[in-house]
């Protein structure tokens, strides 16, 4: 009896050891002479980690009196959703961490995020000097749709996966540059890249191509400048089986099985296409805004280069997807008011930004997320030479704000509540890009399990 | 009721330096004991409970209860089964990892020149990041690029196969990838039974005129059957859970899904796509299959396992 007492005894203590110890890393939000305590739980590159340790800091320096301790937890992109999902079951949440709009309608429903909107209000913070509104648009939520109601986030960037050549392959082939006002037509983009395909050292195999084709994030370029979509209007049903879609897809695995101006399957296999543009192989590839500091630089990119928009289907309009990702607050934080102060200096503090989009530093990783310095000091750094950057930057903004020839657009995984009906399809594109199935055969085969997986993720958020 | 009084009088006879003894011991063993609840009691009732909600990592798990509902549905996902038939394919890796293995420590169980150098060398894998040797073999494998397709170009003058990117080549990619990674272990535990093989039994034998592969069939293959027995049983639960390998050589799983294992699509489906509870079931299905499959190699391991007695 005494034994059975005495390791209950010692159980009992070690488990109650362990959970203290668990409890341990709570903060209670305040310190001991009143001050607020926050934590920031973000993913950021080599480049970014210092400015958004130095942005805390100052915001901290800033608010001195009121601020105590805040507490910076800086991750990998690839580590982040796994480590906030932990923190989501611990219910150990930061007060301040990222969210991307695909989320924002499960962690509202979930309460994890805290609405922005009256707090925003509250401080007198207005977000009408951000650039992309389109991005802002994304973080409001209605309480069933995405797009519209209280902002639930603010962007951190807007991002834009615009198109980009190599001038010097150009002038090689003696071909002129592609006209940023006015993108090619698909016919004309065909034509171009057959000029640029070729074997270039006599070994009887083409090792220059046209342009490299990613799957996963070169196909909606053409599906949607045919005015075709993955899904239905209500994101709930796979459409891509209505004839724009069947034609902008045909047109797209063209380029690889019928012009053959881009690598083939297993030439892709062998070395991606992105690594063939970087080693000069691929006369067009793409460019987000985040690759502009490694592609200015010689070491990883050492040719001369612009940007350009997509080639146009039946619409007329060259049309891209955008990226964002926002600051939100958490739902459970003790200090909600001071955090979304703090979100709204790391989204709009102009020094901040200078550095990010790299007017200060000459390494630009973003584009600016205010309008006022978008068109001042970032353009002006740009024409005179002190921010390499491609001359045709407009680019980036047209597809941002959208023109009667550029829109740009979220990715449909966006509005879903995961991306596994995507992955089916791009995963499996091969099949028709390698010949041995046709579309109307993949559709036939791959809808069914799109249309199954899409379910699926309905009803586990229903 | 003389059990009880057993009990009763052992009770009696505890004086209090036992008594603290015993309290020692307990307290020696209670962080291993507390670790196994904390870390593998706790996950696996949590897994298990996971399994039956349709649980995402973001919301309840209470009010997403669904019963048996993964179970049934992971029955009728045809994808579940090609997965499960690539994991089986692969282990036909496993005899001719064995095989080779026995072969090579046969060779290597003699004094020859610079046995050590080699022994080391067939090791160097086994001690090998797996991920760092993956890549390695991935550019091996390149369709282009790699020095295997080389040598075939440069032997035949034909283009070697797609490795990776075939659906039957990818296959035989990753077996090949396995087995050389596994060789070095089976080399050195196959060395070991066969350093305990008694010689008079080989001595015996040839007095009575047994030919060499005779006494490599009938004393050899017998008596490092138990070596055999441990590199089948660990090879096949390994095997059930190969996914380092195909997740840095194979990203996307292969065309068609041909590469992927079911540990890799357990992690796609929870950490991919958020469906931890089917994840979790899938965790439990195989986690059956394994214990299943030990269970009947040690069912029949008395008809075929050897030992010197």
């Amino acid at each position: 009896m005494k034994l059975k007492k005495a390791s209950a005894i010692i159980l009992a203590t070690a488990l109650a050891l362990g959970g203290l110890t668990g409890c341990g890393s709570k903060s209670d939000g305040t310190t001991a002479d009143g001050k607020k305590n926050l934590s920031v739980f973000i993913f950021a590159n080599d480049h970014e980690s210092p400015i958004y340790k130095g942005m805390i800091e100052n915001w901290k320096e800033e608010h001195a009196e009121t601020i105590g301790n805040i507490d910076v937890q800086i991750t990998t992109q690839e580590e982040y959703s796994k480590t906030l999902t932990g923190m989501m079951t611990a219910k150990e949440l930061p007060d301040v961490f990222y969210v991307g709009p695909e989320s924002v309608q499960q962690f509202v429903e979930n309460g994890y995020i805290e609405n922005l909107q009256p707090l925003l209000d509250e401080l007198g913070i207005t977000t009408d000097d951000l650039v992309a509104q389109e991005a802002l648009n994304s973080y409001r939520y209605d309480g069933s749709k995405i797009g519209t109601g209280d902002l639930y986030a603010l962007p951190k960037d807007a991002s834009v996966f615009a198109y980009a050549y190599n001038k010097d392959l150009f002038d090689k082939e003696g071909i002129p540059y592609p006209d940023p006002e006015n993108p090619y037509t698909y016919d004309e983009f065909v034509e171009v890249c057959k000029q640029f395909t070729k074997d270039t050292d006599g070994d009887g195999e083409v090792d220059q191509w046209g342009c490299g084709l990613a799957n996963q994030f070169m196909i909606q370029q053409y599906i949607w400048s045919n005015g075709a979509s993955f899904l239905s209007d209500d994101y709930k049903t796979i459409k891509i089986d209505t004839p724009e879609f069947k034609e902008a897809f045909q047109k797209f695995v063209d380029l690889t099985v019928e012009h053959k101006v881009t690598p083939s399957v297993e030439q892709d296999a062998s070395l991606g296409v992105y690594q063939r543009w970087l080693a000069g192989q691929e006369a067009f590839y793409a460019c987000g805004t985040w690759d502009v500091a490694a592609f200015m630089d010689d070491e990883t990119f050492p040719f001369e280069w612009d940007l350009c928009g997509y080639p146009t289907l039946s619409t007329g309009k060259s049309m891209t997807w955008l990226g964002t990702v926002g600051f939100c607050v958490s739902a459970s934080s003790p200090n909600k008011k001071e955090a979304a102060e703090l979100v709204s200096y790391l989204c709009a503090n102009e020094d901040g930004q200078k550095e990010l989009c790299g007017v200060v530093g000459g390494q630009s990783i973003q584009l600016p997320n205010l309008k006022s310095l978008a068109e001042g000091e970032f353009v002006s750094a740009i024409k005179d030479g002190s921010l390499p950057f491609p001359e045709s930057v407009d680019v980036f903004f047209n597809y941002l704000s959208g023109t009667d020839k550029y829109e740009g657009r979220f990715q449909e995984t966006t509005y879903t509540p995961n991306a596994e009906w995507f992955d089916i399809f791009f995963k499996n594109m091969d099949n028709v890009k390698n010949g041995s199935m046709t579309v109307d055969e993949f559709i036939e085969e791959f809808q069914p399990q799109m249309q199954e997986s899409l379910d699926t993720a309905w009803e586990s958020v229903e | 009721m003389s059990g009880g009084k057993a009990k009763e009088i052992t009770k009696k006879k505890m004086n209090k330096a036992e008594f603290k003894e015993h309290c020692w011991g307990l307290a020696f063993v209670s962080p291993a004991f507390i670790g196994f609840l904390v870390f593998m009691a706790f996950p696996i009732v949590f897994a298990f409970f996971a399994s039956l909600t349709k649980w995402n990592g973001m919301n309840s798990m209470m009010d997403n209860f669904v019963g048996l509902n993964n179970y049934i549905k992971l029955f009728a996902d045809a994808k579940f089964w090609k997965v499960l038939l690539n994991t089986v394919i692969y282990m036909i890796g496993i005899p001719i990892g064995m095989i080779l293995g026995l072969v090579i420590a046969v060779g290597m169980n003699r004094k020859i020149k610079g046995i050590k150098f080699l022994r080391t060398l067939y090791y160097v894998p086994v001690v090998s990041s797996l991920v760092a040797v993956a890549i390695l073999w991935m550019w091996v494998f390149n369709y282009d690029y790699g020095l295997l397709n080389s040598i075939i170009k440069h032997v035949t003058g034909v283009h070697g196969p797609n490795w990776l990117g075939d659906e039957f080549w990818v296959k035989i990619s990753m077996i090949i990838f396995m087995v050389w990674k596994g060789l070095g272990s089976s080399i050195i535990l196959y060395l070991s039974g066969l350093q305990g093989i008694p010689r008079d039994l080989y001595e015996a034998a040839k007095i009575d005129g047994s030919s060499g592969w005779n006494l490599f069939r009938h004393i050899t293959v017998p008596l490092v059957s138990p070596v055999t027995f441990y590199l089948l049983i660990t090879g096949l639960i390994g095997g059930f859970q190969v996914f380092v390998e195909v997740l840095v050589m194979v990203p996307s799983g292969g065309l068609n899904y041909s590469a992927a294992t079911v540990v890799f699509y357990l992690y796609d489906k929870a950490f991919g796509s958020n469906q931890m509870g089917y994840g979790s079931a899938m965790a439990f299905i195989l986690a059956i299959f394994i214990f299943i499959v030990t269970a009947i190699n040690f069912k029949g391991q008395d008809k075929w396992v050897k030992t010197i007695q």
